[in-house]
This record gives C-alpha cells, sequence and structure tokens, in this order.
C-alpha cells in the first residue's frame, strides 16, 4: 500500500469510527442555549447531572437561535430529527406537524404534568388539546430600564403611560448623548414583530383572533404605529437596531429603555462587562399603557422542550423520556432558568428561596403579571406573516408609507396569507 | 500471408496488432477522454444536475410545513410567482444590482489595472495586495462594510461629523437607495481585483512599439485608450463583463449579511427571494420556482460565456 492509501484507509478508519462514537450516545438534544457561551456551561452541567443520575448519554448539538426552525425543517426533510430539542414557545403550532412528535400527556400522563408544572407554563406546551412540548424555563417579555441613564437624564420615576414615557425619553435624548432613548426594534423581522406586537396591545388592539380572522385594521394599531412612527421623527428610537443591539447599547448605558425576556439581566451582565455589579441597573418594568389605570400587558415567553418518539408508542423509559424527566427535576429547575434569569417551569423550583427569594425575577413577574399570547408568529404561515408585519412596519418608521397606509397594507396582505392557509376573513 | 480483413470489415493493407482494439486510436482516446471526464461528470450531476432537477420538480409541488406530503399543483406556483408584483421588484432590484455593480466594478478595475500597469516602486506589493478584497470571505467584507455604513458608529458618519457636514449621524442602510448603493459598492470593492488582475494580464500583451508610436503621432492618453488599449482589450472585456453578470446574478451572502434584503424589500434581489421563501416563509415549492426563474436569468450569459469559451473570440 503506498502512504497516500495508508493515509485516506487511515482517514476512512477515523471517519467511521468517528461516526459511530457520534451515534452511540442514547439520545440528542439540539438546543440553542448549548450555541449560547454564556449558557454552554450551564447546558454541560445538565448533561452531567443526566449521565452520572442514569448512566445514560446525551448527544449536544447546538443550533444558533436564529437558524434553529431552519435547521429543525431541514432535519425532518433528512429524517434525522434530534430525540430532544429545545424551541421557543412560538414555533409550537409550526412543529406540531412534525412526524413522531411525543405527547407527554400519553407518556407521563396529564395528572403528572399537572403536578410538576406551574400552570400557565404548561399552558404554553398545548397545542390542538396535545402536550407537546413541556417548559423548561418560563416567564414573558417585558419592558427594562436602564437605571444609570435615567438617573442621568434626571427621571427619578419609571413611566407608567405612553404620554410619561415620551417625556422621559426625550429627557433622556437631551442629556445622554449620542444615545437611542428606546432601543426599540427595528430591523430583522422577528425583533420587529415583538416590539410592535407589544404596543398594539398595550393600545388595546390585537392582530389576528384565535379563530385565525385578522383583526389588525383598527384604531388602536394605527395609534400604535403612529406613536412609534411619531417616536421615531423625534429621534428617540433608531433605525438599523435589533434586539442583539439593543441589549448592547443599555448594557453601555446608551440606552435607556428595550424590550427583551426575562434572561436580559443575564445579557446586560454579559454586555455591560461589569457581570453582577451591573444588576442594579437593570430594572423590570411594566410597558407604559395608553391611560393611567389601564391593565399592562406583556407577551408570552419560554424556552420549551419537544420529543420525538424513540420507540412507538414512547415510554418513559426510552432514553429521551427519561432526559426530559430529567429537566424537570429541581436539580435542573433550580439551576439552569435561574443562571439565564428566568423563571423555572416547575412548581417545586419556584418556591425554592433561590427562585423565590430572587428579587429581580419577583420583579419581574410582578411587572409582567398580563402576558398575551404571541398572536402572529404561532400560527404555521407565521413566517409570512411576521414577514408582512415587519415590513409595513418598516416602511413606516422609514417614512417609506404613512401609518394608515401600512395598516391597511398590512390588514390586506395577512388577510390574505390567512385565506391561504385556511382560515376564512 | 495473414488475412488483414477484419471480421466483416474492409480489408487493411498494413498489419494491425492482435490486441488492438476495435475502433482504432481516436476511439480509444475518446474513452481516455470520457474516463478523465468522469470524475467531474459525477460531481456536476451530483452537485448540479441532481439538486436542480429535484428544485425542477419541487416548483410543480406545494410544499410547505403545512403540507405533510407535497401536493402536485403542475405550474400553479410558476403562475402566483409571476402575478406576484413582489417578484418582478426582485427580477427589477436584481437588474439593478448587477447592472450598476459589473459597470462600477468594470470601470475600477480597468482604471485601477491601468494605474497598475505603470511602472513604478512597490508595483508588485501594491498588485498583491489588490487582490486582498478577494480573498477575503464574502461575508466578512459584508461585515466589514456594514461596520462602514453604520448608522451609529460608523466610520462615514464618524468622517463626516468630525468635517461638520452633517448634525446627527445618517442611517444609511435605512434608505431604499442608501442600501442598495452600499450592497452594490461591497460588490464591485470585491469583484475590482478579479476584472483586474483580466485586465491587467489583457494590458501586458498590448503591442508597448505601436503606443508609443501614437504618441510620436500626437495621441493623447484618452485617444490612446479609445483607439488602441480598449479595442485590444475587447475579448477580456466581454469576458469580464459576461463573468460579473453571472457572478452578480448569483450573489447571496454579501447582500444578506448587510441588509438581509432590506430595508422593507429595498434589496430583495432573487437570490433573497428564494431563501426569504424557503427559510423564513418554509414555502419550499414557492422557493423552487423562484429559484428555477432565477437559473433562467442565468442562461443567456452563462451561454453566451460558454460560446466565448468553445468558440475562442
Amino acid at each position: 500500500m503506498t502512504k497516500i492509501t495508508k493515509l485516506m484507509a487511515t482517514a476512512l478508519a477515523a471517519g467511521i469510527f468517528t461516526v459511530g462514537a457520534a451515534q452511540a450516545a442514547d439520545l440528542s438534544w439540539m438546543g440553542y442555549s448549548y450555541a449560547e457561551d454564556s449558557a454552554k456551561p450551564s447546558v454541560d452541567r445538565i448533561i452531567d447531572g443526566f449521565t452520572t443520575k442514569t448512566g445514560l448519554t446525551v448527544e449536544p448539538i447546538g443550533t444558533a437561535f436564529g437558524d434553529m426552525q431552519k435547521t429543525m425543517f431541514l432535519r425532518a426533510r433528512s429524517k434525522t430529527l434530534p430525540d430532544v430539542a429545545q424551541i421557543s414557545e412560538r414555533w409550537l403550532p409550526m412543529f406540531s406537524t412534525l412526524p413522531g412528535l411525543v405527547d407527554y400527556n400519553e407518556v407521563f400522563g396529564k395528572d403528572y404534568l399537572a403536578q410538576t408544572y406551574a400552570p400557565e407554563a404548561l399552558a404554553m406546551g398545548q397545542f390542538n388539546g396535545k402536550q407537546y412540548a413541556l417548559p423548561l424555563m418560563s416567564g414573558s417579555i417585558g419592558m427594562v430600564a436602564n437605571q444609570a441613564v435615567l438617573t442621568q437624564a434626571g427621571i427619578t420615576e419609571l413611566p407608567k403611560t405612553v404620554e410619561e414615557f415620551k417625556a422621559d425619553l426625550i429627557k433622556v435624548r437631551d442629556t445622554v448623548p449620542n444615545s437611542v432613548p428606546y432601543a426599540m426594534a427595528t430591523k430583522n423581522n422577528s425583533d420587529i414583530l415583538v416590539d410592535f406586537l407589544m404596543w398594539v396591545y398595550n393600545f388595546g388592539g390585537h392582530v389576528i383572533e384565535p379563530s385565525g380572522k385578522v383583526v389588525v385594521d383598527s384604531d388602536a394599531s394605527r395609534q400604535a404605529l403612529t406613536f412609534l412612527v411619531d417616536l421615531m421623527n423625534e429621534r428617540l428610537i433608531a433605525p438599523e437596531i435589533g434586539r442583539p443591539d439593543a441589549r448592547r447599547l443599555v448594557g453601555q448605558s446608551a440606552a435607556a429603555f428595550y424590550l427583551d425576556a426575562p434572561q436580559s439581566r443575564a445579557f446586560l451582565r454579559s454586555f455591560s462587562g461589569q457581570d453582577k455589579a451591573f444588576d442594579v441597573n437593570v430594572k423590570p418594568m411594566q410597558v407604559p399603557v395608553v391611560h393611567e389605570g389601564d391593565e399592562a400587558v406583556s407577551i408570552q415567553w419560554a424556552h420549551l422542550i419537544i420529543s420525538f418518539a424513540q420507540s412507538n408508542p414512547p415510554t418513559e423509559k426510552d432514553p429521551n423520556m427519561q432526559f426530559v424527566k430529567y429537566l424537570g427535576d429541581d436539580a435542573v429547575q433550580t439551576q439552569f432558568p435561574v443562571e439565564q434569569s428566568a423563571l423555572p417551569g416547575t412548581i417545586s423550583a419556584r418556591a425554592n428561596p433561590v427562585v423565590a427569594d430572587d428579587a429581580y425575577l419577583t420583579a419581574w413577574a410582578q411587572n409582567n403579571a398580563h402576558p398575551q399570547v404571541n398572536e402572529v408568529g404561532t400560527w404555521n404561515n407565521g413566517g409570512e406573516l411576521t414577514e408582512i408585519l415587519a415590513e409595513e412596519v418598516q416602511a413606516a418608521l422609514l417614512g417609506q408609507k404613512t401609518p394608515d397606509e401600512a395598516i391597511t397594507s398590512m390588514s390586506q396582505r395577512m388577510a390574505a396569507s390567512m385565506t391561504k392557509a385556511g382560515f376564512a376573513q | 500471408m495473414t488475412d488483414l480483413a477484419p471480421p466483416g470489415g474492409r480489408r487493411l493493407d498494413y498489419p494491425v496488432s492482435p490486441h488492438a482494439r476495435r475502433g482504432g486510436l481516436q476511439a480509444a482516446q475518446r474513452r481516455i477522454g470520457m474516463l478523465m471526464l468522469l470524475p467531474a461528470a459525477t460531481a456536476f450531476v451530483l452537485i448540479i444536475l441532481y439538486p436542480f432537477a429535484q428544485a425542477l420538480g419541487l416548483s410543480m409541488f406545494e410544499d410547505t410545513l403545512q403540507t405533510i406530503e407535497p401536493i402536485f399543483v403542475g405550474l400553479d406556483n410558476f403562475r402566483e410567482v409571476l402575478s406576484n408584483p413582489d417578484t418582478w421588484q426582485s427580477f427589477l432590484l436584481t437588474a439593478i444590482y448587477v447592472g450598476t455593480a459589473t459597470a462600477g466594478t468594470l470601470v475600477l478595475g480597468l482604471g485601477w489595472a491601468l494605474i497598475l500597469n505603470q511602472p513604478f516602486r512597490g508595483r508588485g506589493a501594491i498588485r498583491a495586495l489588490t487582490l486582498l478584497p478577494w480573498v477575503v470571505p464574502s461575508t466578512v467584507s459584508a461585515f466589514i462594510w456594514a461596520w462602514i455604513f453604520n448608522s451609529r458608529f460608523g466610520v462615514i458618519n464618524g468622517m463626516l461629523l468630525e468635517l461638520g457636514l452633517i448634525d446627527v449621524p445618517q442611517a444609511w442602510l435605512s434608505t431604499p437607495e442608501g442600501a442598495m448603493v452600499a450592497v452594490v459598492l461591497t460588490r464591485i470593492w470585491r469583484s475590482i481585483p478579479l476584472f483586474m488582475a483580466f485586465f491587467l494580464a489583457g494590458l501586458q500583451n498590448v503591442d508597448g512599439e505601436q503606443l508609443d508610436a501614437a504618441r510620436v503621432d500626437g495621441a493623447n492618453n484618452f485617444a490612446i485608450l479609445r483607439d488602441h488599449i480598449l479595442p485590444h482589450l475587447r475579448p477580456v472585456l466581454i469576458v469580464v463583463v459576461v463573468l460579473g453578470v453571472i457572478g452578480g446574478l448569483q450573489d447571496f451572502d454579501t447582500i444578506y449579511a448587510l441588509t438581509g434584503g432590506g430595508p422593507v424589500r429595498a434589496t430583495a434581489v432573487l437570490s433573497i427571494e428564494v431563501y426569504r421563501k424557503a427559510f423564513e416563509q418554509w414555502d419550499i415549492g414557492m422557493a423552487s420556482a423562484i429559484g428555477v426563474l432565477w437559473v433562467v436569468t442565468l442562461l443567456p450569459p452563462a451561454y453566451f460565456y460558454l460560446r466565448l469559451l468553445v468558440k475562442g473570440r
């Protein structure tokens, strides 16, 4: 054999061995937390704890949050779906058609799940009467203020109404040089969606009813978009800002307000470079409402766990079901969500002093007591709806359309998309 | 005497080895040629032809997240795509992008090649450095330009503010025109080295004595360029234009990394539209239909280029 032949044979053998080793794990877990530097060590600890407890091995597969849907979609086509996957709550309806998706009611029983998980967190994993997902951590998307910036601008009280909010934004603009007072998401479709939805809800409007009827063409939506366009014209929000940019701006005290999940604290620790010393500046607050006394609304948010059957029918003994059950264990629920600055999904973990005594998490829960479902992302055609909404909002913010034209066009395009998806308008 | 006639064939006047294969030398050469073509042909079939055939097939199916099994819809996807104004806007944007980027690269690449064709100290080093934008991965180039155009921390805003030409930072990438200019400039910056290399190779074959004679006859620089250099570079010009058009039509990563096709749809060229349909709206059937139309737009320049290669002119 020539040297080259030997080398190729060795490489081939090594390749086969590697593939064999990868497939030797008892289950695979694909998630976006494993792709985030700040969360990866926590995920590793979960896997180590599970292996120590059960002797079963886990192959972790990290995929960036933004690529998660695409990766799952492609894996479904190539029949290489993972055994367990971490998803955002708004993707559940989209993934509900994937083959082999486990209904946890059939495996663990409804009673066990009801006794273990907090009701509103458990509800986020239900679709069409099935329990397709369980919460890894939960919470809501709400508003966060940077106390250091507020102090610099001479703001002593958090704003409660949109009028107060705008007045405070002007103070920040005029006193904090080169700042973006409210780091609203004005790029990236999925980011724009969340910010716009939040304001539509808090102006008293809705986008799509549970029946599938598009109802965004309303006075409330017009007022919300007009308010945002006004903020843009006054340079109180800025173009070209996505959620990661907003986190950086707030972490660097160049922005006073932004919308995020409770993980905000973990992101701001990182982006400020001050770690936990920055916590004093992270203030969860209610999203400003139109009239004082109105109920402030936030948006439901959770990281959920879905699984694909390893046996037919799936049983509790399957390695992936053992892993899912372990993810609901206090060992995980009092560690991972708290490290990510989010609420655990289980009742017992929420009662644990580690969680109950966390002032930030308590404040978050108090300020975001009325989360509403994401009315756009939860439909099977959510991708198209999100693009339509974001394009129209962006067109209004950038002055290409009036708010009235943008809402009218948004409504017509969304209605057409929903009609095509089989929902009568 | 041995019978030289092959079985059933005409009689030969020269001896033929009993080991000789039927068909003679030309056939053997053809067989070797086919054999050597096999790896490239296999790769072409596996990597290009099969996926394209699959996309062509998928373009006739309704294939979304909602359809568990794809549903055959014939040419419905094409009808819907072609009746959608967004598709025609994408064609128009693609034409603007490809046209301006190719023309810009042509002018600047030629100009730079003319400069680098002059003898001066450090010419070799500058020639080598000129290749950098071509070597840098396209996504990295896009991020560099995104930083240059950034509305808050961008170099352009920084310079203009410093010079007092603007009072507040401008969001260059947030206007349709600004975004298109940015993606075109990035494309030009990336493509100049390739065009320049072609032109430089062509310029080195220009007869220096002919140019000297023209100067002696009183021709100025522009006349020399127009009457002597450009006619000489004509074959190179045609090749680089065709290659530039093909490269521009294929471009995706630069635009996606820089603007994502926005703002709104200002830079949503065909490649971006295919990606959005496939991986943001999960509509594989529609994405395939747009992809097929995209390939159709690529065929004329590709055919023209291949014809040039085969015919050598």
